[in-house]
């Protein structure tokens, strides 16, 4: 019987598998084909190649021989055949593989989300449980206000307040860049800012400012599903058990707030993705969203379908684990769209 | 985890302890990298710098616009055609070869061959050797201006880039999108031989050990580029001591870097002319000159200097900068409001009317604000104003399709010369010559055969007055908005000495740079 | 009968916000900023998107309790030479337009969507529900920005100044609108097999009739809340698509490209053409989502959690 149960567990699952990577496709198909349709709006990426003295023929015939003028239809098919085989187009700009010069871009964001989780995570935790342990106490009340602040601050105008106090006034922290990096792996594919002084400094401004969007956040979901949880009945007989407050608090409730806190942290790093946009182009940070920045203001069109196809497919995978790991903890929750 | 702690410690002794004393380093922060190390793949101010600082040319502008021999040791007129140029002996490439007139020859049938260059080279015949330290080069018609030309002559290691790389392609391939190997190999006569770049990030350059010039003053043995783009960065950068020469400085900071006592800010005036352009094809109103002089009469552009360049800029009402030979003393800026709706009213357009106007926003020093500000001003005499501003990617291709009223034009002549500036911006166009590729909707037959006349007139005097009677024509006709030549502006440590390598073309010699 | 005044007066509603001195503070402080934004044009000392006030010698003069400062401008000028005070009054309005419009087509989309969603069911209901997950994988800023670069140069230059505000409307709008419904999807799915439901289908009204009039008044509290915070949300993302050089054009800034203009300047000393409009937006934005958060405790503890 449990044998056969799990069996058909692992059937659905497949097929959830199966279609989850058909609908990613079909959303790669989608986002590829838009951001085709939208690239000669753009702008031009001939007339950033050449010097302002090249006459208008000579400019049609170097768009003939990057096939620039060929028909759309023609145009997208070659894109889709060779995106097939892992090429995504030559970036104008960079003049290297799209791909190559996005992996090269993504560490620079990943260590700025990776630092201002850390920052998320040290900081909402202590005071998302306090504030519901003691809701009533000024600490609390003045974390809740604060937080309320916070979520309405945007993102470029932290970054630039953070820079004109300590960069600017106070003059204690650089105000742009990564500062000195390492190359993690000797191939120069992961120069991280993590292993020197002056790149750590350089990592804490603009973690903060990304952080000061979703830390509010999760200072909050921590604090109301901690008081959701101390009002359980689990609770109420941990205490009766005779268990110490420290007991009960940390290892009793806390355990249990983690569960929906995670998911949501999953989640919402989506968001702040989209937010190091902002944040990477007040603070000059060389990494994705910068990139992309660049991209549509030199009209580096293949750059930029490549990118959208790049973090299109992350999102979709991301979703697709965050799926499937949900579904693995929380087993009465129906996989997405099984009747 | 003790052990990687201590791997992560022995990384920082290592790593703070390479930066080695004794050496002048220098970090400069400019607005953009180049885009290639292959000096002819594109005409950029940016390509042109990177060529000074490892290449050499024959000749180069000194500060005051005469030439100085750098390859070329002399050179002397054979004939009408025909400008003879003595090679320098003992001159090693990068590459170790010896440098001889093989190599010029070799550069300047390279540069025939680039879509960019291809134009400027347009009035030669060729090059030719006469022996191994000696070349003749020669024109189809006598030019006036083929010394001006021979700053663009950079000679490349013809032995260095023949043959066939590891891909298989000829190493001389020009190539605009992808690989070749002039893209990521170089080997020059010039000051510095490149160690490492990746672009869009930094270029890494030392001073080349066999150099020829023993009489450069210049000591910088390392010099690092780094783009930043973003104006603010930039400064932030300079002042917090993160590079050491940053350029161009955003006239908003001018007071700030010049204030602060660890930094200076050093400008020099430069022959790029703003302008606007009034398309009299797309506008009937435009067509009246009552109307563009109405208009030029309008713009505060010297208010725009004042206010918006933060004075570092020359007011203009005419194409070519003092200096120039065209350059005619009696034209002044026009600002009169008054006058300005008298002419609107004269010419029946009391209650104005609606333009549209396109500006790039990241091509010239502070372009979008003075779009901005030029359309309020318009506003002022009842034209409204639609604009619309955008990065030059799509500018340009905006430009080429002549889609607003008005377009915003910066130029700096090639040849330093004022016939440069007609021949583009204010000729008729013509697609076939290639003549006012950047003339939105001006045309006056008489600027034309002036133009064309002064090519080819080697008595001076009578070319400086057709190039004058052109700027005059100009001015009655009000055939463009006039605003100002930007100038261009360093800010470096004080202990670098920047007045002695700039010059108006914005070439910084790094070469010669002394840092003390 | 007790009239709806009546009513409202002796509501928990009204008799929570009584209490509640934060929430009446916001609230205040919110019928002040819409005041200013309707009255704007009478109230400004000048009008800074009209060309005729303008003038580029005014440029960055400080607010007027510091040296250069002027009476004429009393928070000072930005780089153009527009009054700040102005400028930030038309900002807001700008802001709230296309605050309001942008939510309004969110939950007019959201709205239809959901409950065709969930009272229909099946196959619609998987459909729909796959859009509204797809974009909502898909970080809606990333969208907004996407749809704003299309939108930029598919229109010409005259219209694109004229058409600014109803585009980025049509852009937040259709960036954002699966929050909405997924929530009336969910709380039509509660509603659906409730007796009164039951009892209008027997009776045979037709399914729209019962959808928009009997099941969506129910989920209308749900619809509130969310909608005032996203109200707060689309004003940040106005901002940010300015601030990024998509949104409204040069010649009538909002208070997003205003911070985006003064950057350049806090380095030089002008740092009122950032600072005034940006805590002008935050406290604007602070007072919404305080309502909302009020809100949000009155009508439906248990909703939307974080």
């Amino acid at each position: 019987m449990a044998v056969s149960k799990f069996g058909k567990i692992e059937n659905h699952m497949f097929a959830f598998i199966i279609r989850r990577i058909i609908q990613a496709l079909l959303v790669m198909m989608i986002i590829s084909l838009v951001g085709f349709a939208i690239k000669n709006k753009i702008g031009d990426p001939v007339r950033d190649l050449v010097g302002e003295r090249v006459t208008p023929g000579e400019r049609a015939e170097i768009a003939d021989n990057m096939g620039l003028n060929d028909p759309f239809l023609i145009q997208y098919v070659r894109f889709v055949k060779h995106a097939v085989k892992g090429d995504l187009g030559r970036s104008f700009l960079y003049n290297k593989p799209a791909l190559e010069v996005i992996i090269k871009h993504a560490p620079a964001t990943i260590e700025l989300l990776i630092g201002s989780a850390l920052i998320i995570i040290l900081v909402s935790l202590p005071l998302g449980v306090y504030s519901a342990l003691k809701p009533r106490s000024l600490l609390s009340r003045f974390t809740m206000s604060f937080s309320t602040l916070g979520v309405s601050m945007p993102v470029f105008f932290t970054a630039i307040l953070l820079i004109y106090l300590f960069a600017v006034n106070l003059q204690v922290l650089p105000s742009y860049g990564r500062g000195e990096t390492v190359d993690l792996f000797g191939n120069g594919y992961w120069n991280t800012g993590f292993l020197t002084i002056d790149g750590l400094k350089h990592l804490i401004l603009p973690c903060i400012s990304l952080s000061s969007i979703m830390l509010p956040l999760f200072i909050r979901l921590i604090r109301s599903e901690m008081m959701e949880v101390l009002e359980t009945e689990y609770i109420k007989y941990a205490w009766a058990k005779g268990l110490s407050p420290a007991r009960v608090w940390l290892i009793h409730a806390f355990k249990n707030t983690l569960l929906p806190v995670v998911t949501v942290f999953g989640v919402q790093m989506g968001l702040t993705f989209a937010f190091t946009i902002l944040t990477e182009l007040v603070f000059q940070w060389q990494g994705m969203g910068f990139m992309f920045l660049e991209a549509v203001q030199r009209a580096d069109t293949s750059l930029l379908v490549a990118y959208l196809v790049v973090v299109g497919s992350v999102f979709v995978l991301v979703n697709t684990i965050v799926d499937i790991l949900y579904g693995f903890i929380n087993p009465t929750v129906r996989i997405a769209g099984t009747k | 985890m003790k052990k990687l702690v201590l791997l992560a410690l022995s990384l920082f002794l290592v790593l703070s302890f390479t930066v080695s004393a004794g050496a002048k380093t220098l970090k400069v922060g400019l607005d953009a990298d180049p885009v290639s190390l292959d000096p002819q793949v594109q005409l950029s101010g940016g390509m042109l710098q990177l060529s000074h600082w490892v290449f050499d040319p024959l000749v180069r502008w000194t500060q005051e616009l005469t030439f100085e021999p750098r390859l070329a040791t002399k050179w002397e007129r054979k004939d009408e055609l025909t400008m003879r140029f003595y090679l320098r002996k003992g001159v090693k490439f990068h590459s170790g070869n010896t440098f001889s007139a093989k190599d010029v020859k070799w550069s300047f049938d390279r540069m025939r061959t680039s879509v960019d260059f291809k134009g400027l080279l347009e009035p030669f015949d060729g090059c030719y050797i006469i022996d191994d330290y000696t070349v003749d080069i020669k024109t189809k018609k006598p030019y006036a201006l083929l010394l001006n030309m021979s700053t663009y002559f950079f000679a490349m290691d013809s032995e260095f880039y023949t043959g066939t790389d590891a891909n298989g392609q000829p190493k001389d391939a020009i190539v605009k999108i992808g690989e070749s190997f002039a893209l990521n190999n170089e080997s020059g006569t010039g000051p510095f031989v490149v160690t490492k770049r990746e672009q869009g990030l930094v270029i890494e350059m030392e001073r080349f050990k066999d150099y020829w010039d023993k009489n450069c003053p210049g000591n910088v043995t390392k010099f690092t580029l780094v783009p930043i783009k973003e104006n603010a960065t930039r400064v932030a950068a300079l002042l917090s001591g993160d590079v050491d020469f940053i350029s161009p400085v955003p006239p908003q900071d001018f007071r700030r870097v010049n204030s602060d006592d660890k930094v200076k800010l050093v400008t020099i005036s430069g022959g790029r002319i703003i302008t606007f352009q009034m398309n009299q094809n797309r506008v009937e109103a435009l067509k009246d000159v009552r109307v563009r002089q109405a208009i030029v009469h309008a713009v505060n552009n010297a208010g725009i200097v004042q206010k918006i360049m933060k004075g570092t800029a020359t007011v203009a009402a005419q194409q070519g900068p003092r200096g120039y030979a065209g350059y005619k003393e009696t034209l002044k800026p026009r600002y009169d409001l008054k006058k300005a709706k008298a002419l609107m009213r004269e010419a029946g357009y009391a209650n104005g009317f609606e333009i549209t106007m396109m500006a790039p926003n990241n091509r010239y020093v502070n372009d979008a604000k003075i779009a901005e500000a030029t359309a309020q001003m318009l506003g002022k005499i009842g034209i409204k104003v639609n604009l619309k501003t955008m990065p030059k990617a799509q500018y340009w291709n905006e430009f080429d399709a002549r889609a607003a009223d008005m377009m915003m034009i910066g130029w700096h002549s090639d040849t330093e010369d004022s016939g440069n500036f007609s021949e583009f911006l204010m000729m008729c166009e013509n697609k076939e010559t290639g003549y006012g590729q950047y003339n939105s909707g001006y045309c006056n037959p008489k600027v034309d055969e002036l133009t064309i006349a002064a090519q080819s007139e080697t008595d001076l005097d009578k070319r400086t007055a057709m190039l004058q009677e052109i700027e005059q024509i100009l001015y009655d006709d009000a055939a463009f908005i006039p605003f100002h030549w930007q100038n261009h502006s360093y800010g470096a440590k004080k202990n670098l000495k920047v007045k002695e390598i700039i010059n108006a073309m914005n070439f910084p010699y790094f070469g010669d740079l002394v840092v003390e | 009968m007790k009239t709806k005044l009546q009513k409202f007066k002796e509501s928990y509603f009204l008799y929570a916000f009584k209490r509640d001195r934060v929430a009446m503070a916001s609230f205040i402080v919110l019928v002040i900023f819409l005041i200013l934004a309707i009255t704007a044009p009478w109230i400004s000392p000048m009008n800074p998107y009209d060309a005729e006030n303008i003038d580029i010698m005014n440029s960055e003069i400080p607010p007027m309790w510091m040296a250069d400062g002027s009476s004429e401008f009393i928070l000072g000028t930005d780089n153009m030479g527009r009054d700040m005070l102005s400028t930030m009054f038309y900002g807001l309005r700008t802001s709230i337009i296309i605050g309001l419009g942008a939510v309004a087509l969110q939950a007019f989309i959201g709205v239809v969507l959901g409950l065709s969603a969930g009272y229909l069911g099946g196959k619609t209901d998987a459909i729909l529900m796959r859009i509204a997950d797809i974009q909502f994988s898909f970080p809606y800023l990333i969208m907004a920005i996407f749809i704003a670069a299309i939108f930029q140069v598919a229109f010409g230059v005259g219209s694109y100044e004229r058409l600014a505000v109803p585009l980025l409307t049509i852009i937040i709008g259709l960036s954002n609108w699966p929050i909405f419904a997924r929530t009336i999807r969910a709380s039509v799915m509660g509603e659906k097999n409730k007796e009164y439901v039951e009892a209008a289908r027997v009776i045979g009204f037709p399914k729209f009739t019962i959808m928009f009039r009997h099941v969506l008044p129910n989920s209308l509290t749900s619809v509130m809340v969310i909608f005032t915070i996203q109200v707060a949300s689309a004003v940040q993302s106005e901002a940010a698509l300015s601030f990024l050089g998509f949104g409204m054009p040069v010649t009538r800034p909002s208070l997003g490209s205003l911070i985006r203009a003064g950057q350049e300047f806090i380095f030089s000393g002008s740092w009122w053409i950032t600072i005034f409009p940006g805590l002008w937006l935050v406290i604007f934005v602070l007072v919404i989502n305080l309502l909302g958060d009020w809100l949000r405790d009155v009508l439906n503890p248990k909703l939307y959690k974080g």
